[in-house]
């Protein structure tokens, strides 16, 4: 996808998420009112005032998990707003816990976060960065087996920084975790955007881990 | 639930039912609350009938929310005006606030959260 392209989804994507968000604001005031309204109203003029306000307190859980959503989503479109400025290390890689979520939880692995206790910035393309994160988490989910931990650890030393992708548990090729790396398309796409980001990878086999150096 | 005495709001918002139902919530606390959808029903309410908060969304059609702040800034009288913005307004939200905006919150915001703003500001009038 060329730099255009990006944009031109993301700035679609970021209209439509604003819509839902509105969306969902009315919902939750709508429900509000409704809870409101049932609140001051006498219990015996209202039959199952109770399964009522249960009900309600449900529909605003679901709004507050789709205002959730929608936020990570959104802020995922302005990803593509600039091709170069200061990312926050830490704060990608709890946006790529959110991203990956769903398919870690799938295959029934667990997304670890652990994020470095100093401020890690860097000046880089933050959807391209994100991409390349994605795609090496990508490659260990789609090689590790059910009950496994991937760990997620920014570290900095010096002027390089690094992201570490580290795995714990049983392999589904017993043999190795990157026996087919050179033409999984992960890797190959992690090849290319590390390129454009003038960084490296590097595959460590005794920890299976991927490190993203940048 | 609290009674909130005699606060006079009026919520500028193009999302009509969410500006409606957000002012009945407020009146069922005993804030009277008006709407308005666009920037010219909202100045001429102000103008004619003075509210002691705004609170106002920054994504308006027109001149935006910023252009009925400054608009706001223009009048005589001095209206506390509390931002409504959204994930990606920040810098918008900043700018409001050194525009001289009383406060901002995020939307969609906690009724309860808004309501703590509106007292806020309508104590400082």
């Amino acid at each position: 996808m060329n730099e255009k392209e990006i944009k031109f989804i993301g700035k679609i994507t970021a209209g439509v998420t604003h819509e839902v968000n509105n969306v969902l604001a009315s919902i939750r005031e709508i429900s509000g009112l409704m809870t409101d309204i049932l609140s001051i109203t006498d219990e015996t003029s209202f039959p199952r005032k109770e399964k009522f306000q249960i009900s309600l307190q449900k529909i605003q859980n679901q709004v507050q998990r789709g205002i959730k959503l929608t936020c990570q989503l959104n802020k995922f479109s302005h990803l593509s707003d600039t091709n170069k400025t200061d990312v926050d290390l830490n704060e990608i890689i709890e946006h790529l816990i959110f991203l990956t979520e769903r398919f870690a939880r799938i295959k029934n692995i667990t997304l670890q976060n652990r994020p470095s206790t100093q401020s890690i910035t860097i000046t880089s393309d933050p959807f391209l960065l994100q991409m390349s994160l994605f795609n090496a988490v990508s490659y260990l989910l789609n090689r590790m087996d059910n009950g496994c931990e991937i760990s997620i650890c920014p570290d900095k030393n010096g002027s390089q920084c690094s992201v570490s992708i580290i795995c714990k548990g049983e392999l589904l090729d017993k043999t190795s975790i990157f026996k087919d790396s050179s033409s999984s398309e992960e890797l190959l796409s992690l090849h290319s955007i590390m390129e454009s980001l003038n960084g490296v990878y590097e595959l460590d086999e005794s920890n299976t881990a991927i490190i993203i150096k940048i | 639930m609290y009674k909130l005495d005699n606060i006079r709001v009026l919520i500028v918002d193009d999302e009509e039912e969410l500006a409606a139902t957000i002012a009945e919530r407020l009146e069922i606390r005993g804030i009277q609350a008006q709407t308005a959808s666009d920037a010219d029903s909202a100045l001429g309410l102000i103008k004619t009938d003075p509210p002691d908060v705004v609170v106002l969304d920054l994504m308006m059609p027109g001149i935006g929310g910023l252009g009925i702040l400054k608009q706001i800034n223009l009048l005589e009288k001095k209206i506390p005006v509390i931002l409504l913005t959204g994930y990606s307004s920040k810098e918008r939200s900043i700018e409001g606030m050194n525009l001289g905006a009383f406060d901002y919150v995020l939307k969609p915001c906690q009724l309860d959260d808004l309501i703590s703003k509106i007292q806020e500001a309508a104590k400082i009038k």
